[in-house]
């Protein structure tokens, strides 16, 4: 079986679950404890912060460690949330953790605007000033999307921003981005960003919000009084210190050259005139419009061999893809959408056959309902 | 002691052979009390059940066992005018309106019915001076009922049950069960009706998700509640549908496709020796419920009857079944069934049956059945 669905979740590195093991059992304790043994546990979280930051490529800020992404997401929303006619622009292209959210606010009555996107798949910047003003209090726009391969140009969007809107803060979720490709927060100009475990061969539970100033950040949850007040909750230190072993692990721009050759070759293969192929900057995840077929009718009769996944794995209970619809494709067109998404570990060869079975399963499906 | 008190429906109706409904029912509610502490009694008409624990959890699922119209909770004292004096004499200081309503099941009791009444009242009265007596629309009543086991029952009010007769008293069906609304419905109401149930289902894997075959799993444990297990037949449409698309015209393919499902559910209904088949449709609902859809996919069935229950009900009234039997939540989790994988534009509304015939001769059905047979999965479905 070959898993190419990397985007909705990968394996555990193997040094990711000894170390979840080690902190589950033998370094159990509960942080925020008396004693040496929990003080000991304490610190290697608060080291794990510093690592994590470095890794971001944060001068300035803090790392407040969440139960994923989509906390890490809803906390950034929410938490920036200030009383009054404020205004909050997000892309159309966001993770649902995102949109339901922004669509949360504006039942509640909160201003709230949408950056379309271009065909291409990433957020229409040409037209971001449209959706600014001073009012602006909130930008939030993906790094790399989970829909396609596309990736948002940030440091221009910062730029926009910082021009016209002195009050906002900018979020990006770089859930598919993270140690993906490279990026430093410093560098795109950002005041918060949400990064998740399971994307990268942590533990699923486990996530992450950077801050620049936790000062501008309400909490949420009330409780303990845990990482800052801003997050309470006894830490998941389990998940936390197997997440840093497995980003630890990954040497970014080395696996970004790699699967850039997986993606080209898959490509290579599957290309055909009856399917569209939207790839983008991050070679991680590649989008086919299949012709004539069900993209999930198709999932299901690879499932053996190849696992792929239809649109998000998040957003797979709900009828169509959102994101690929505010592209500009049809709902014909987005009934047939698969989502490959690679894992560094993987070998051209492994890619090459499981694209060969997707076309081979491809036309069979079509054969049989034409 | 507290004791409750059950009534049995129709069986009244029922000449020499009434003990063999009656023992079944006994049986039924002894089945769906499983677990629980309790004393069952049978007395002239009526049921009683004593020495319990658990009051609500007993309540709650003797209300599902068909057969049984109401049961009321009750006190159970002896059949005597002095008992009942003192039972009543504990009565104090009620205030609002009040009667009271004897009957008496045991004709040999010394007081006629009236006349105990009319004892009864007047001890509750001199208790409570505040009270007044009200025939018409009383606040309080008090309700008598004198067995020939040679006790009395003391209750205010009855708790509906759902009423039919004892579940497998009137044989065996089968339901085709799609994952709707209306299907599970059918069955309920079949059920009421002393019908026992299996269930076939047919999925569309791959074009169907595996959630869709769960969700029909979860409404056959719905059912459960009332019909205790359901023996679930899964057989898989997908080279029927396939085979249909192929070589039919597309507005026959709901047609032809219910036609091999009505002969496949009357296969399994004979090998599993079940007297008839059971459908959720109701007339004019959509294309294929149609009476010339009806005659056409009917017409393959052979020998045995297929009973609709839903057919002169409106949507609405098939919905608020649903609801009160709890499948309705889980009948409109959106996935996709089979019926609307390779859905035609324009299905046929009036399929003339001569043509329908014409279509299909271009397959093999018989293969096509056995194709199908031979996927066959059961699942059983318990409580």
């Amino acid at each position: 079986m070959i898993y190419l669905d990397n985007a909705a979740t990968t394996k555990m590195s193997e040094n990711a679950l000894k170390t979840y093991n080690d902190y589950a059992s033998a370094n159990f304790f509960n942080p925020s404890a008396p004693y040496k043994q929990a003080f000991k546990v304490a610190m290697e979280i608060d080291d794990a912060r510093q690592q994590l930051k470095k890794m971001l490529g944060a001068k300035k800020g803090d790392i407040i460690f969440t139960s994923g992404a989509t906390e890490a997401n809803n906390l950034a929303i929410k938490g920036s949330e200030r009383e009054g006619n404020w205004e909050y622009v997000f892309s159309m292209g966001e993770h649902p953790s995102v949109m339901e959210t922004a669509k949360a606010m504006q039942r509640e009555g909160k201003n709230v605007f949408f950056i379309p996107l271009k065909k291409s798949g990433e957020a229409n910047l040409d037209e971001l000033e449209k959706y600014l003003s001073p009012k602006t209090r909130f930008v939030s726009c993906m790094l790399a999307s989970n829909i396609t391969g596309a990736v948002n140009d940030i440091k221009l969007l910062s730029s926009i921003v910082r021009k016209h809107c002195p009050h906002a803060v900018i979020h990006v979720d770089a859930v598919q981005a993270f140690k993906k490709i490279e990026f430093s927060v410093d560098d795109l100009d950002i005041d918060l960003l949400s990064i998740s475990g399971h994307k990268f061969h942590g533990p699923k539970g486990c996530g992450a919000l950077y801050v620049k100033n936790k000062a501008s950040l309400k909490n949420i949850v009330y409780g303990g009084g845990q990482e800052y007040g801003i997050r309470s909750g006894t830490e998941n230190v389990a998940g936390i210190m197997s997440m840093l072993a497995a980003a630890n692990e990954i040497d970014t721009a080395k696996n970004f050259e790699h699967v850039l050759k997986l993606k080209k070759a898959f490509i290579d293969v599957i290309q055909s005139n009856s399917v569209k192929v939207i790839e983008g900057k991050n070679p991680y995840i590649v989008m086919l419009l299949f012709d004539g077929v069900n993209g999930e009718t198709l999932v299901r009769m690879l499932e053996d061999e190849v696992i792929v996944a239809k649109g998000s794995a998040c957003s797979s209970k709900k009828a169509g893809n959102y994101v690929l619809e505010n592209m500009g494709y049809s709902r014909d067109q987005v009934k047939g959408a698969v989502r490959v998404s690679f894992s560094a570990d993987q070998t051209q060869a492994e890619v090459i056959k499981a694209a060969k079975m997707i076309k081979a399963k491809y036309l069979e499906l079509y054969e049989r309902t034409k | 002691m507290k004791a409750i008190l059950i009534r049995m429906g129709e069986l009244f109706l029922k000449g020499g052979n009434r003990y063999i409904f009656e023992n079944m029912l006994v049986s039924n509610i002894r089945k769906k009390l499983e677990g629980l502490s309790y004393k069952l009694e049978k007395t002239q008409g009526r049921l009683v059940i004593n020495n319990y624990e658990n009051e609500d959890e007993l309540i709650e699922r003797l209300t599902k066992v068909f057969g049984l119209v109401s049961i009321s909770k009750a006190e159970e004292i002896d059949a005597t005018v002095e008992s009942l004096e003192e039972f009543f004499g504990r009565y104090k200081n009620l205030e609002g309106s009040f009667k009271v309503e004897v009957k008496r099941g045991d004709k040999r009791f010394k007081l006629d019915s009236m006349q105990l009444a009319k004892r009864l009242g007047e001890i509750i009265l001199e208790n409570s001076p505040k009270l007044v007596v009200d025939l018409y629309s009383p606040q309080i009543v008090f309700k008598v009922d004198i067995r020939q086991n040679g006790k009395a029952y003391v209750f205010d009010g009855n708790i509906s049950c759902c009423g039919g007769l004892p579940l497998g008293s009137a044989g065996g069906g089968l339901l085709l069960l799609s994952g709707g609304i209306d299907s599970p419905v059918a069955g309920f109401l079949m059920a009421k009706r002393g019908l026992k149930l299996e269930a076939l289902h047919f999925h569309s894997y791959p074009y169907t998700s595996p959630e869709a075959k769960q969700k029909v799993l979860t409404l056959a444990k719905k059912l459960c509640a009332y019909v205790d297990s359901v023996k679930v037949h899964c057989i898989s449409f997908t080279k029927v549908q396939e085979a249909i698309h192929a070589n039919c015209s597309p507005e026959f393919m709901i047609t032809i496709m219910r036609r091999i499902m009505m002969r496949i559910a009357e296969t399994i209904a004979k090998r599993e020796n079940l007297g008839c088949i059971v459908t959720g449709e109701s007339l004019g609902q959509v294309a294929s419920q149609t009476m010339q859809s009806m005659t056409v996919t009917q017409n393959v069935v052979d020998l045995l009857p297929v009973f609709r229950p839903c057919i002169a009900m409106d949507k609405e009234e098939i919905i608020k079944i649903a609801k009160d039997i709890d499948t309705f939540e889980t009948s409109i989790l959106p996935y996709e069934d089979c019926c609307t994988v390779f859905l035609p534009k324009n299905p046929v509304i009036k399929p003339k049956l001569e043509k329908t015939e014409a279509e299909e001769s271009r397959l093999n059905v018989q293969e096509l059945i056995d194709q199908a047979m031979a996927t066959e999965e059961v699942i059983e479905i318990k409580k």
